[in-house]
């Protein structure tokens, strides 16, 4: 079983090598290039016959090169890849479309296929030359090594198997074909060594990749139990590659006096606060509040950086572990584009599902079917003197080598005291009739649009973008977002000043559908935006019971319905 | 991975004043854009917008703009020769396809001129394409009348209604747009579109308006402007019931915008 540590450097190195070889098949050999490749140490013994074979040809080969290796080496690249110089047109052509489709044609079935499959994962990937399709080998060896690159920032099973189902069905099934060629039409050794080489890295790494998904993420749960101490010297040792986020005290005391539990950083487990329900969501682990998106110049602008490279360990309740998949459908599968911002630091999260020690006040996760979280690394039952855990992710099980096991699995909330009656909307007759309902105008008075209800939501998502200058004179300065709210009376107002919702009550209407409607009818979900965390309820200063409104809304509808039968 | 919102700066290369209060900024840029498409427009340090085509040309694309918020005030502080930051074109756009061979009804008021200006070109520069283009144009008085030029050249292969809505002047009919709806042989028509592009309440008017003189709803077209921070289906701003405008929009047939509620 790999450490986390291993893990990333193996695929750090797999980033490096996958983008060492499209150098090859992109264009000719830069002298930049030519300097790296002479400075290198070729291993003497891989493990791996052709890609040994090849390290060994390329070695002679360059230390072979003449003086004019640049007309030379630039020469056989266009014979070998463009067929120039050949009456026949014969040449390893490049590409994967060529040697799948029945005719030997470019921009064929493969050619949309390896398309799909970028855009799945947004992204536009290009060549150096327009004429480089998607489907050219540097392009298909660029998207392994930004896959590669990705897990060495996230250990992630899915994109591991992305990774090995790409090489097996868009590389290894044409790859060697293209390589016999190469050695075939080659003139130098260098060429042939090219060839050589990438198609024994390509089965070494297929053969690599089986193996640490063996040893992966998917695996038996095992489980412990260990004391607070112990508990806490795992928490620093995971420190080092992990932010640790749970919900903690913040000292400070809300507008009812109550102590404010936010999520933080925390270094040991007695911070952690798992008996009540935090009143800020774990969301801000993720999703931070405010966030630097592009610094600007006058004439530039350049795309903000994250400082800590390390992953986030969050410790969550299932309704806030459930409430990730509602974010990711908004940031990352609304719109053609995933959002960088977000996929960035949601890659690195890690989920520690804390057990609800009971029904905490104002929840109603069960009625919302967000009760019971699947995904997760680790599970925790937090103590005053032991913690146990459950481990599902094997990149875990090292930090508990000697613990005590237990048959520990986590139990979830099968029943809250109060509950959720949702309103049953079919089809756009009852969102007319929804939107048309008065009681919504009992929220002009009641609400004072705070937005406090969207702060501590964990599924609002909306936001702003501000921009700040440095200082007065300046023009250099940076884009923020930062968390919006729909209950602002701000929300929908344009530059000239008109707003497309003018009143409080408007704005709950719009809030309450999104949250039990809109949302599972735009994504076909299973689930409802609203997770049944009870936080906004908790946190109105004027007391609105935003379960009340649903049950309120469902009840108004269902009048609003069999009068309108009635007529 | 491809950051969908980061804007890069773009040289501003004329700025021709329409009114008191509106100016067009012709921005180097030589992508697409179609018609009744959208970019988001910033000035660092000031914010973001997004803001209709008004213009389009191989290597610019022209915006026209009112005075009315910090963005705006930013981007009228601008010369030639000095960076807009832009990203897009984002939306859909106008089905001129659609268009060929049949009747074209535009209604636009004010600004809502901006995003048609360039559909009503294509049709001068190409006018065997519709059958018939019918262009009914409202500005508040004549201070605020747009595209003069162009209004004066349309004349000539269009037929035209344009109208001030509180002021007598030469060439201009006095009222609203809706008045003059009427005037359009739309049940004559065999086959047609309509376009309308201008303030909510106008727009509503007005294909209420073209409905009761025999338009059907899958005929009319029209175009939303919201408020956006990222037009990319993220910020929640333009989003009505599961319908996000900056996605699915910004032009809509009317049946759809019909129950497209706030």
């Amino acid at each position: 079983m790999l450490t986390a540590t291993e893990y990333t450097q193996i695929m750090k190195n797999r980033a490096n090598f996958y983008s060492f070889l499209q150098r090859f098949y992109m264009q000719e050999v830069s002298a930049d290039f030519m300097e790296q490749l002479k400075g290198m140490t070729f291993p003497q013994d891989c493990g791996q016959s052709e890609l040994q074979a090849g390290y060994d040809l390329l070695e002679s080969a360059l230390a072979a090169l003449p003086a004019d290796w640049n007309d030379e080496l630039a020469a056989d690249f266009a014979k070998v890849f463009l067929a120039a110089g050949e009456h026949q047109g014969k040449a390893a052509f490049p590409y994967e479309s060529v040697y799948t489709s029945k005719k030997g044609l470019v921009m064929q079935e493969a050619w949309e296929q390896v398309k799909a499959v970028y855009s799945a994962m947004n992204l536009a990937m290009e060549g150096v030359a327009a004429d480089i399709k998607e489907d050219h080998i540097a392009i298909e060896l660029q998207y392994m090594a930004y896959l590669s690159g990705r897990s060495a920032a996230t250990a992630e099973e899915s994109l591991l198997k992305e990774q090995a189902s790409f090489l097996k069905e868009h590389l290894l099934n044409w790859v060697p074909a293209l390589c016999a060629d190469m050695e075939k039409y080659a003139r130098t050794d260098f060429y042939k060594a090219v060839a050589k080489l990438t198609v024994g890295y390509l089965k070494l790494d297929a053969a690599m990749l089986d193996e640490v998904m063996a040893g992966g993420t998917d695996g038996e749960s095992v489980s412990y139990t260990v004391s607070t101490g112990e508990f806490d010297k795992i928490l620093q040792k995971l420190s080092k590659d992990y932010k640790i986020y749970a919900p903690k005290l913040t000292g400070k005391h809300g507008a009812k006096g109550q102590d404010i539990v936010r999520y933080g950083e925390v270094k040991s487990a007695s911070e952690i606060v798992y008996d009540r329900q935090s009143d800020f969501s774990a969301k801000e682990a993720y999703y931070p509040v405010i966030q630097t998106m592009i610094y600007f110049t006058e004439n530039d602008s350049t795309e903000s950086q994250l400082k800590d490279e390390r992953g986030i360990l969050l410790f969550a309740h299932p309704c806030d572990v459930n409430a990730m998949a509602r974010l990711d459908n908004i940031f990352l599968k609304n719109g053609d584009h995933a959002d960088l911002y977000y996929a960035r630091l949601r890659d690195k999260v890690k989920v520690v599902l804390l057990e609800c020690s009971g029904s905490y006040e104002n929840c109603y996760c069960v009625s919302m079917g967000t009760n019971v979280a699947e995904k997760y690394s680790m599970a925790v039952r937090m103590g005053k003197d032991e913690i146990k855990v459950q481990v599902k992710d094997s990149f875990f099980t090292p930090c508990f080598t000697g613990a005590k096991e237990s048959d520990f699995a986590p139990k979830f909330v099968t029943e809250n005291e109060r509950k959720a009656t949702l309103p049953v909307i079919e089809g756009k007759e009852d969102v007319k009739l929804a939107t048309g309902l008065e009681f919504w105008s009992d929220y002009d008075d009641a609400c004072i649009s705070c937005g406090g209800c969207n702060a501590v939501c964990p599924t609002c998502s909306c936001f702003d973008t501000v921009d700040v200058i440095y200082d007065e004179n300046s023009k250099d300065g940076e884009r923020r977002r930062k968390w919006s709210s729909c209950m602002l009376d701000t929300f929908t107002m344009t530059a000239g000043g008109a707003k497309a919702r003018k009143t409080p009550g408007a704005n709950m209407r719009f809030k309450t559908l999104h949250k039990v409607y809109d949302y599972k009818q735009r994504f076909g979900t299973e689930g409802h935006m609203c997770v049944g965390c009870g936080r906004c309820i908790n946190r109105c200063p004027k007391d609105i019971d935003f379960l009340l409104t649903i049950n309120r809304f469902h009840d108004e509808l269902k009048d609003a319905k069999a009068g309108k039968e009635g007529k | 991975m491809e950051n969908i919102m980061l804007s890069k700066p773009h040289k501003v290369v004329k700025i021709m004043k329409e009114t008191q209060a509106e100016y067009t900024f012709r921005v180097e840029y030589t992508g697409e854009a179609k018609h009744g498409q959208f970019f988001m427009l910033s000035i660092p340090k000031v914010g973001e917008a997004p803001i209709s085509v008004s213009g389009k040309g191989d290597d610019y694309v022209e915006f026209t703009i009112r005075k009315v918020g910090r963005l705006t005030e930013g981007i009228f502080g601008l010369a030639p020769g000095e960076n807009l930051f832009m990203r897009g074109p984002y939306g859909n756009a106008f089905p001129v396809e659609e268009f060929k061979n049949k009747d074209l009804l535009v209604i636009c008021g004010g600004t809502g001129m901006a995003p048609v200006r360039t559909t009503l070109n294509y049709f001068y520069n190409h006018p065997d394409v519709c059958k018939s283009v019918n262009l009914i144009a409202g500005f508040k008085d004549l201070n605020s009348v747009l595209f003069t030029d162009e209004l004066e050249k349309w004349k000539s292969r269009f037929n035209t209604w344009y109208c001030l809505d509180n002021m007598e002047a030469d060439g201009f009919h006095k009222g609203f747009v809706t008045e003059y709806i009427k005037e359009v042989p739309i049940s004559s028509f065999e086959d047609y579109n309509i376009v309308i592009v201008g303030p909510p309440a106008m727009m509503r008017f007005s294909a209420q308006e073209c409905i009761k003189n025999g338009a059907e709803l899958e005929k009319i077209w029209v175009s939303f402007e919201r408020k956006m921070s990222c037009a990319v289906g993220k910020c929640g701003h333009c989003k009505i019931n599961e319908t996000y405008v900056c996605l699915e929009g910004p032009v809509f047939n009317y049946t759809v915008a019909k129950d497209l509620l706030d």
